[in-house]
């Protein structure tokens, strides 16, 4: 039993940190997105060249958007209609798991379709169609990746509500602007 | 059968009418055997995901500026290349050239090649009289691909990267101060709010590719793949037809507006056919032996 | 239509079910949007899926919005919008309604900057809620006349919107743009004439009063307001004088309030840590949904439904009046289930010919498409400034709709002014300068 919780414990802290790593990298990502239209600008004013600004920010945006996904859920980012579910009172559990069971399905057929997208574009050596001209596969790979990890959050959180009879989407007080 | 047939241009373009006109025609040689609808305007798929889209079955047919994808393979691009072919038959003499080799291109990547059909050719759009290639040294001209750079570091011109959708825009707050489009693109985003002069260089006459999914095409009885062709090949020639009509009308609209249109001095009109020769020898340098075969045909006629 | 309403039937209740149960709201788009393509196409919908979600949320003119959020997070936890409103306060809190007028005003302006109303709201409401809250302004009202006022970021130019509207129909968008300035001014005041009716009426509205100041002192807080003067100044500056694209201006939004805020002192390595992580999870919140609906608009494209309503409408021979009310109808209901976007990219094929074959100014109508678009931000069950509302305040959509109704109301007002009045649209572009010089 010990060595059990020992080792549910190490996963937790792994996925965790996982989940925190990627959203450093997405926060790295919007950065990123500032710095490329910073130099766009200035290749405009001072008359040099950046071929595909435009793409590598599209790029940079579809990541930042996607490695942030699973640790905005457990930060309780995404929103969802909460009325049904508070209507439910102490049944509440059987309302998260059906939203839980949900969205696993959801997000897991999405990370399968993300990752059989950038398979594809490998396979058919699908390149950018703007000056860049960068094989689309490697720019696909952190939005199949964000979307896996999405996918196990959810799982992640389905397991801790059967386990635990609680998920783990804690939500920010500091996010809630009326929150004084 | 309903066949989606994703189109990336606005209902009202002619080639979206064309292609309406074309899917009426399939489904009356096929008895609506076959029942082609039309979702113009990007509505269904966007232009730049409509190829892919049709290779991997997601759509049974579709239409494409094909010139787009240059970069998986320079054959597709042959129809873009600046200056070499400036005017309506010399840009059928090319297609009819290039035609087999790109449908052999398209074949490998799983598509069955239809029709085509050109767009106006391209002239340029400028805020000042420009009468030599020298005239348009430091001007911001809009690149929006590798060829259009390209044009723009041969002119000594100041490259402004602009997305399609904030073109007008650009124009009107000075951001970019040129550009090379079809007629078509000044009359419809009125161009002569922000510009002045047309020049009609018939810079190259890109056109829009029909093609469909390779085993669709297999999956159709010999009536349905014949009705398919020969509806293309009608539509293929009633659309170039259109495309002369519109382009002396395009040109017209632009002068009523108040631009001032005409050809090239012979002064800037022998510098760009010197821009044509680099670009197509750096063209005929990256597009291997088909790309080299067809040039080679285009020029004995 | 007969035969197709056990489709249009399954495909509304899995809609609400999903979204009803409290699915996340992206996953649930998602989830409704694959039981439509498996209804009607016999098309991979998976992969048909990927091909759009990859476009949409890869897509340049999207990069504006995190910029946006991000320079409100800088904006919120830092002094300067603490400060704006103590340079406001003196001027606003003797109009009828107070303080409240700086979420319309606020918004207005900032409508100038950028193209989307997510933008807007987020990053005026981020400074303003809090600020309004804390003075007991009532809430229903801060949140309302925020979700309405920020969707003047699609009509005031620059417009997302009616960049769309413009490239489909092949409208001059110069002139779309300047259609938009005098609606979406008058939009503006009716807002704010409802904020000052409603505190002359209602017995609970009662905000802390501002200390009363000399105009000396009124004129010396006015400092207050420079800093946030110059952003604005800024921002709007860099794109109408050629510097930067509309969404290029956003960066500049960024770096401005990362340089006042640094020249304030009160920009601390943590604070623009926080900021940062902030901007990434609101945008990846709203990504997602973005994400769902994307694909939700691909299915709807398969289905045909938008279309064979439009097609249907077209159908009935209607009077020009009548039409009119008959799209009004139609885009409100759609308005329920699409963006503002994909549902003009959906139907516009179809009612750009009924409209041009009832003489209708198809200028004017591009402004009319904006308002009832607008409505369509914030009519649930799928309204995005509601959404966005609710990740801010963390408060109930049903709150959040409620208190966001009278804006619908006033935007139908704003329809029925515009039928009254078309000049409002059509008088400015029709006299602009034709030729630059
Ligand atoms: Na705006
Ligand atoms: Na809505």
């Amino acid at each position: 039993m010990v060595e059990q919780d020992r080792g549910a414990g190490i996963l937790r802290g792994l996925l965790d940190r996982i989940y925190a790593a990627a959203s450093v990298v997405a926060a790295l990502c919007l950065v990123g997105i500032l710095i490329v239209i910073v130099v766009q600008m200035c290749a405009r004013w001072f008359s040099f060249t950046f071929p595909g600004s435009a793409e590598y920010a599209g790029y940079l945006m579809a990541a930042a958007s996607f490695l942030a996904f699973a640790s905005a859920l457990n930060a309780g980012s995404h929103i969802r209609v909460g009325l049904a579910l508070t209507a439910l009172g102490r049944h509440r559990f059987w309302g998260e798991l059906w939203c839980l069971v949900i969205a696993s399905a959801a997000s897991g057929y999405l990370a399968w379709y993300a990752v059989r997208l950038v398979y594809w574009s490998w396979k058919l050596k699908d390149i950018s169609q703007g000056q860049d001209a960068t094989p689309l596969w490697i720019v696909q790979v952190p939005m199949a990746f964000g979307a896996c990890l999405l996918a196990v959050a959810f799982a992640d959180n389905l397991i801790a509500l059967l386990l635990t009879g609680r998920d783990n989407i804690r939500e920010e007080l500091a996010d809630q602007s009326h929150a004084e | 059968e309903t066949w989606d047939m994703p189109m990336a241009y606005p209902a009202t373009n002619y080639h979206s009418e064309n292609g309406t006109a074309f899917a009426s025609c399939v489904r009356d040689a096929t008895q609506g055997a076959i029942d082609i609808v039309v979702h113009a305007g990007g509505s269904l798929f966007a232009g730049n995901d409509i190829k892919r889209a049709v290779q991997t079955g997601q759509a049974p047919i579709g239409e494409r500026l094909l010139s787009a994808h240059a970069n998986e393979n320079p054959l597709f691009g042959v129809d873009s290349i600046p200056f070499l072919a400036t005017s309506f038959d010399d840009s059928d003499k090319l297609w009819a050239a290039a035609k087999d080799a790109v449908a052999a291109a398209l074949d490998e990547q799983n598509l069955v090649y239809v029709y085509s059909v050109p767009w106006p050719p391209q002239g340029f759009y400028f805020k000042k009289e420009v009468n030599s290639v020298a005239d348009m040294a430091g001007v911001k001209f809009r690149a929006y691909n590798a060829a259009t750079a390209r044009i723009a570091e041969l002119a000594g011109m100041v490259p402004v990267q602009i997305e399609a959708a904030e073109l007008s825009q650009a124009l009107a707050t000075g951001v970019a101060e040129s550009f090379i489009s079809s007629g078509s693109t000044g009359v419809d985003s009125k161009v002569w709010e922000s510009l002045t002069h047309f020049y009609d260089v018939q810079a190259w006459l890109p056109r829009n590719t029909i093609f469909v999914n390779k085993d669709s095409f297999n999956a159709l009885d010999d009536a349905g793949k014949a009705a398919l062709m020969d509806c293309g090949a009608k539509a293929g020639a009633a659309g170039e037809a259109r495309a002369k009509e519109l382009t002396d009308q395009y040109l017209k609209t632009l002068a009523e507006n108040g631009m001032t249109v005409g050809g090239p001095s012979d002064e800037l009109k022998a510098g760009l056919q010197g821009f044509g020769a680099t670009m197509t020898e750096e063209w005929l340098a990256s597009a291997g032996d088909a790309g080299r075969a067809a040039i080679a045909a285009y020029r004995g006629n | 239509m007969a035969h197709e309403f056990w489709p249009l039937a399954i495909f509304l209740f899995t809609l609400f079910l999903l979204l009803g149960s409290g699915v996340w709201i992206g996953l649930a788009l998602l989830g409704v949007a694959f039981v439509g393509m498996e209804l009607f196409t016999t098309r991979p919908v998976g992969d048909a899926m990927m091909t759009t979600i990859w476009r949409s949320s890869s897509s340049w003119s999207l990069t504006a919005l995190p910029l946006f959020i991000w320079m409100g997070e800088i904006l919120y936890r830092t002094r300067l919008s603490e400060d704006m409103f103590r340079g406001l306060s003196p001027w606003m809190a003797r109009l009828p309604g107070g303080l409240l007028h700086t979420n319309v005003v606020g918004c207005t302006v900032f409508a100038a900057v950028s193209g989307s109303s997510a933008a807007t709201l987020t990053t005026v409401g981020k400074m303003s809620i809090p600020e309004l809250l804390r003075r007991n302004y009532p809430e229903h009202m801060v949140i309302g006349t925020l979700a309405g006022a920020a969707t003047l970021g699609l009509m005031i130019p620059p417009s997302l919107t009616l960049i769309v509207y413009g490239v489909t129909i092949n409208e001059s968008i110069t002139k779309l743009f300047i259609a938009g300035i005098l609606p979406g001014l008058v939009l503006a005041i009716f807002f704010m004439g409802y904020i000052a009716l409603y505190s002359r009426f209602s017995k609970t509205y009662r905000p802390s009063a501002e200390p009363a100041m000399s105009l000396g002192q009124k004129l010396a807080n006015s400092r207050f307001l420079i800093p946030v003067l110059l952003l604005i100044l800024l921002v709007i500056g860099s794109m109408y004088l050629g510097f930067a694209t509309a969404t290029e201006a956003a960066s500049f939004g960024v770096l401005g309030a990362m340089a006042l805020a640094g020249f304030q002192r009160s920009l601390t390595w943590t604070s623009l840590k926080e900021s940062l992580m902030g901007a990434t999870r609101t945008s990846a919140m709203i990504a997602l949904i973005l994400a769902g609906a994307s694909f939700l608009s691909l299915s709807m494209g398969f289905t045909g439904l938008p279309r064979a309503l439009a097609e249907w409408i077209g159908s009935l021979g209607l009077s020009r009046f009548e039409l009119l009310m008959a799209l009004l109808v139609f885009y409100i209901v759609i308005g329920c289930f699409l963006d503002g976007i994909s549902s003009v990219v959906l139907t516009i094929a179809v009612v750009e010919p009924m409209i041009r074959q009832a003489g209708i100014d198809i200028i004017w109508f591009g402004i009319f498409i904006v308002v009832v678009v607008e409505m369509a931000q914030i009519t649930p069950p799928i309204g995005f400034n509601l959404f966005v509302l609710q990740g801010m305040t963390r408060h109930e959509m049903n709150f959040i709709a409620r208190a966001a109704f009278p804006m619908f109301l006033i935007m139908v007002v704003m329809v029925f002014v515009l039928i009254a009045f078309p000049e409002l649209a059509t008088w400015l572009p029709a006299n602009m300068r034709q030729t630059p010089g």
